[in-house]
């Protein structure tokens, strides 16, 4: 909400400049967003009279002018501005006068003609834009010579101050000025004597109220008889202006006027556009209404309205219609004050799009016991300006449903207590007492009675935060939180993701963040058939689908970076997939995965090295690394798989136990030109759970006696599996056999097409003796008879 | 005799002179003090000579053995200095050339912010806890006090799948999690990604935040602050860091605060609000079954992608998404 800060200081005016101000209104819970001077800084500028326009012999568009400024003589000031004529009135900058940007006014020729200062238009001043190509025009009656600064009271800044819902008391001047007294003790001095405007004629509006509790109090007015020609003061405008409010003609602008200055939305009608009883109640489904600003809703049988016998004439609480609405040819006024209650209003400003002052408003509250004084405000402005006659106040109110004040009780102990600082009661006191609170002792503390606007009070913690708001959150003392000191608990069987995340790091991953939802056509491409969760109201249509796997985000990084010169990419990424899944309560099974991409060379520099692309092998390093990490080298294996992403000769499931726990592979050739990427990709996901167990460690004893090794090299088919090979081996019971690795693939001469020659080290070692030449050939016999049953191998 | 070794050892003395290899100096050393060398021959000699004269004769022998052993040893010295000094000559490198298999990869700029807040909250005695991302109604919202048609609801741009599930728009629902599994007292921080339907140059529409709750019997709203005070000054290594506490309002505490640093990312010294705060409110600790007059909680929520900022000297908040190498190679 924007408002002039003098505006404010016409209700309490504490010796505060304008920062201190704005940072005291802050401290108090009353956020300010922004400060702005309605002015540009500039000196020494008066209301002058233009007494005579005379074109200047050698310029076209410059006149000569005598102005009176309010000295002895008139001066003569060489003008450009279109809008010049003898007779107006005009901001004019004196000699020796200063604009904004230090732009000093000095005496000077223009194009041989002598000129004696300046006439300024609003953007010279550094005023908002006032649509007026030229000079700024004031009325006819500004005071000659007077200072303009004076004059359009520019010495004023608009406070922009952004509300908490909870405070919808202070959506007002008067609410501000509430706080800034309960913070300052500088008095509330009102600037208007409250009256009683109603008259002594019958009201000739009838209303009626078929839904109390919606709307339990509804005051209407008829003022007739008023000067139709009226228009709105120069002041009232100003201070609409300053609120961000165009001028809408009299009526509309006293309105919305009290509902600065108040708080109050008020409500006009053409009183002889009403076609029988004002009717407050809820909306039959499919009754139309065309809203002031032209727009036809369809409404629903929940949304409030004003009727008459014709249909709906406003939006309770939000907007009045455009048949009732007052025009230039108005004669006849109904004023309508209500109290929406707000439940009634809630939620539909945003189901039919019209967000209003009244309706934002009405949604967090307005103070019951306000439309009394509001409609004698309003009258009393309107009467002021427009006179005219007033009827008595149709008032039809339902008790049972306005809120009531609630009394509720404050222990001093538990103010101490949760704010954990002494405030003397004395103080107490007086913070309740300038809050506006019916204040009564009691043995405990205090019973304490909210004013009618403070309808936020309803416990006593809502006490308390009122005494630590308006003592100071900053002057609280610090105290640490005590707490028994005790260890907290350090499973050891339990991976850090961070220690994952940093193996990553040490084999040059950087980390990436991409977000959950992702394009559902990249998502279909990677997994057609998989069913995903999709947002109702996504931001844009790319980030529609939440993701089943780390690849889009990861490959859409990938494809940032090669399109800006970074063809070497390794990335990882830790977070949620999620899966479609109806018998979750979320609708969806939510999994911690670990995923990684890789794409150009293997190494980073290659000033000796050889210089080759990445291929599968690297990918499974970093893999089998943090596999590794967790001791699980055993339980985890890596089978052939088809994934729809993946290069049908080139992926792998990752199995623990039997289950698959992540995939890995080549992004298929056909899928790298539609994700946008380019060259070879290598992508994998696990699940972090299968990363996160670990086994604290239990060492065996080493064997003191000599291990024997058995290089075999053995002839298999070549679609025959490496690991098919090393299992049928390990399959050979034995306590002997320690271990058998890999250490060479032969293809070539020597070997039949069809086949390879795979190369193994068994390590062969008994705990507690040296083996003899017999046992370990045993063992070799035993190896040779499961291979060749197992993969058909035969020792080369 | 005298001149007879005088002559031999000016002939070792020449011979050695050309020499080039061990080898050679070895055959030099056999010819004079090997079995058969020419000294060994001459001290065998000694036999002959008189009682009087054969120590005098003897250790002239032994000094020209010893001359001669010491041309030897420090031609052999002089020999395998020239070989290790070759071999040093040889293989001499560029030192400046760059190390092997260097490939060093980096966190996230908001890991590297969420480590270092979790760290300085574990050691407090904090636990971590998180949960799920697309989370219910409920836990999102009405046990935090925000019920349907509460005004606080149009505060939060929710993202929705349905009309009981969103994507969580803050951590608070892990809050709420705990507390309904966990016995108090508790100390537990909840990290993690939220979302809000918003994208502009000053949000994305899903960022990072941690929050933390205490359960305490006593707690106050003095050491909640003064936790959040020290907090800010360890994570910005800054005594001196000026903060501000403000009122304001969210359903789930009472009190409520925002925090502001006074920061000069922007060169300005301005506050930048970088967390909110407040006493659970009553009616939160009720909907998760524990009782407001015997406990009380302290809770706060920071933003991580703000601290990130402020710390890491990011003046856009996009780029933490973008992931442009170029960007997060800075954060090693």
């Amino acid at each position: 909400m924007k408002i002039s800060e003098n505006w404010l200081r016409e209700w309490t005016d504490p010796n505060w400049d304008t920062n201190t101000l704005s940072e005291e209104l802050s401290l108090a819970g009353l956020e300010v967003d922004g400060i702005e001077p309605v002015a540009g800084a500039f000196t020494n500028v008066v209301v002058g009279h233009v007494l005579s326009v005379e074109k200047h012999p050698d310029a076209d568009k410059l006149n000569i002018t005598q102005v009176d400024v309010g000295d002895a003589s008139p001066v003569q000031i060489v003008c450009g501005a279109k809008n010049v004529v003898a007779g107006m009135k005009a901001c004019c900058a004196k000699v020796g006068a200063k604009l904004p940007g230090d732009f000093k006014i000095k005496k000077a020729k223009l194009r041989g003609v002598p000129s004696n200062g300046m006439l300024c238009g609003a953007s010279e001043l550094g005023l908002p834009d006032d649509g007026v190509d030229g000079l700024l025009v004031l009325p006819a009656d500004a005071p000659v010579g007077m200072d303009i600064r004076g004059y359009l009271d520019l010495d004023d800044s608009i406070i922009d101050v952004d509300l908490t819902p909870n405070r919808a008391d202070c959506f007002s001047v008067i609410g501000l000025a509430r706080d800034v007294h309960a913070v300052s003790g500088v008095a509330l001095t009102p600037p208007f004597k409250d009256k009683k405007m109603a008259g002594t004629n019958e009201c000739p509006q009838s209303v009626k109220v078929q839904d109390a509790q919606a709307c339990p109090k509804y005051l209407g007015c008829v003022v007739t008889d008023f000067d139709t020609k009226a228009s709105t003061p120069a002041w009232m405008v100003q201070k609409l202006q300053r609120s961000g409010l165009r001028s809408l003609g009299l009526v509309v602008d006293i309105t919305n006027y009290v509902l600065l200055e108040l708080g109050q939305p008020m409500h006009a009608f053409d009183l002889d556009t009403l076609k029988g009883s004002v009717q407050v109640r809820k909306a039959k489904s499919g009754e139309k209404l065309v809203t002031l600003d032209e727009k036809e809703l369809v409404l629903s049988d929940d949304t409030l309205v004003i009727a008459d016998d014709s249909g709906v004439i406003a939006l309770a609480g939000i907007m009045g219609g455009l048949s009732t609405s007052v025009t230039l040819e108005t004669t006849s006024l109904f004023f309508e004050c209500a109290h929406f209650s707000r439940l009634a209003i809630t939620g539909k400003a945003r189901k039919y799009g019209l967000h209003t002052d009244a309706s934002m408003r009405f949604e967090r509250g307005v103070d019951p016991m306000l439309p009394e004084r509001a409609l004698d405000r309003a009258l009393a402005l309107f009467s002021d300006v427009a006179g005219g006659t007033i009827s008595q106040v149709y008032a039809t109110i339902s008790e049972v449903h306005l809120p009531k004040s609630t009394t509720i009780e404050l222990r001093s102990e538990t103010i101490t207590k949760r704010l954990g600082v002494d405030i003397s009661k004395a103080q107490v006191q007086q913070i309740f007492e300038r809050l506006g609170f019916d204040v009564k002792e009691n043995v405990f503390g205090w019973e304490l009675t909210a004013p009618s606007y403070r309808f936020d009070m309803s416990i006593e913690m809502d006490l308390i935060e009122e005494v630590g708001r308006i003592f100071g959150y900053n002057n609280l003392p610090e105290t640490p939180v005590y707490a028994p000191m005790t260890l907290s608990a350090l499973p050891e069987s339990e991976q850090s993701l961070l220690a994952l995340k940093m193996a990553l790091v040490q084999r040059g991953y950087n980390e990436v963040i991409t977000y959950s939802f992702v394009e559902e056509s990249k998502q279909k491409l990677l997994e057609p058939t998989l069913p995903y969760v999709l947002l109702k109201n996504p931001i844009s249509d790319d980030m529609k689908a939440m993701r089943t796997n780390l690849f889009s985000g990861l490959l859409q990084s990938v494809a940032y970076n090669q399109n800006r010169q970074q063809p070497r990419v390794r990335l990882f990424e830790s977070g949620l997939v999620f899966y479609k899944n109806d018998s979750e309560p979320t609708g969806a099974t939510q999994v911690p995965m670990l995923g990684g991409v890789i794409t150009g060379n293997a190494f980073a520099s290659g000033w000796d090295a050889v210089e080759r692309t990445v291929d599968f092998f690297d990918l499974k390093g970093d893999v089998e690394t943090l596999i590794r990490m967790s001791h699980q080298q055993e339980s985890i294996r890596f089978d052939v798989c088809e994934h729809p992403a993946l290069h049908p000769g080139q992926s792998a499931s990752i199995m623990k136990n039997g289950k698959e726990v992540g995939i890995m592979g080549q992004l298929h050739p056909s899928l790298v030109k539609p994700i946008g990427v380019s060259g070879k990709v290598y992508v994998f996901q696990i699940c972090q759970d299968a990363l996160m167990t670990m086994q604290v460690p239990a060492a065996k004893a080493i064997s003191k006696f000599p291990e024997v090794q058995r290089d075999l090299a053995f002839l298999v088919n070549e679609g025959t599996a490496v690991q098919a090979l090393v299992d049928s081996i390990m399959a050979v019971e034995s306590d002997i056999l320690k271990s058998v690795e890999l250490f060479d693939i032969y293809r070539g001469e020597g070997v039949d097409a069809s086949q390879k020659s795979i190369a193994l080290t068994l390590k062969i070692q008994h705990q507690e003796r040296t083996l003899q030449d017999e046992e370990v050939d045993a063992l070799i016999s035993e190896v040779l008879i499961s291979a060749k049953q197992a993969v058909n191998a035969e020792l080369r | 005799m005298q001149e007879q070794l005088q002559t031999i050892i000016s002939h070792v003395q020449d011979a050695v002179k050309s020499v080039l290899d061990l080898a050679k100096l070895d055959e030099i050393r056999v010819q004079y003090l090997g079995k058969k060398g020419e000294l060994t021959s001459m001290m065998k000699m000694l036999g002959k000579l008189s009682n009087e004269e054969r120590p005098k004769a003897g250790q002239m022998i032994n000094e020209a053995k010893q001359m001669v052993q010491g041309i030897l040893n420090a031609k052999k010295k002089e020999l395998d200095d020239a070989v290790l000094a070759k071999q040093l000559a040889e293989e001499q490198i560029d030192v400046t050339l760059p190390g092997r298999d260097v490939d060093l990869g980096g966190l996230h700029p908001v890991t590297r912010t969420l480590n270092r807040i979790e760290t300085l909250f574990l050691k407090a005695g904090f636990n971590v806890e998180t949960g799920p991302e697309i989370e219910d109604d409920w836990h999102n919202f009405e046990a935090l006090n925000i019920p349907e048609t509460h005004p606080a609801r149009a505060m939060h741009d929710t993202f929705y799948i349905n009309e009981n599930t969103v994507l969580r728009t803050h951590t608070s629902g892990v809050q709420i999690r705990t507390m309904e599994n966990k016995k108090p007292p508790l100390r537990i921080i909840a990290p993690g990604r939220v979302y809000r339907c918003d994208s502009d140059q000053t949000h994305t529409p899903m960022f990072h935040q941690v929050e933390g709750l205490i359960i305490e019997k006593n707690a106050s709203f003095s050491q909640l602050r003064t936790l959040l005070i020290e907090f800010l000054r360890e994570f910005f290594e800054d005594d001196s860091l000026k903060t501000r506490f403000r009122p304001s309002y969210f359903p789930f505490t009472e009190p409520s605060a925002e925090v502001d640093i006074a920061t000069n990312l922007f060169g300005d010294g301005r506050w930048i609000e970088v967390l909110g705060c407040g006493m659970v409110h009553p009616k939160v600790l009720t909907n998760v079954g524990i009782d407001p007059d015997e406990y009380t909680g302290l809770a706060f929520g920071l933003g991580v992608e703000r601290l990130a900022m402020l710390r890491y000297n990011v003046t856009d908040l996009r780029q933490f998404f973008e992931n442009d190498l170029r960007f997060l190679q800075q954060f090693k």
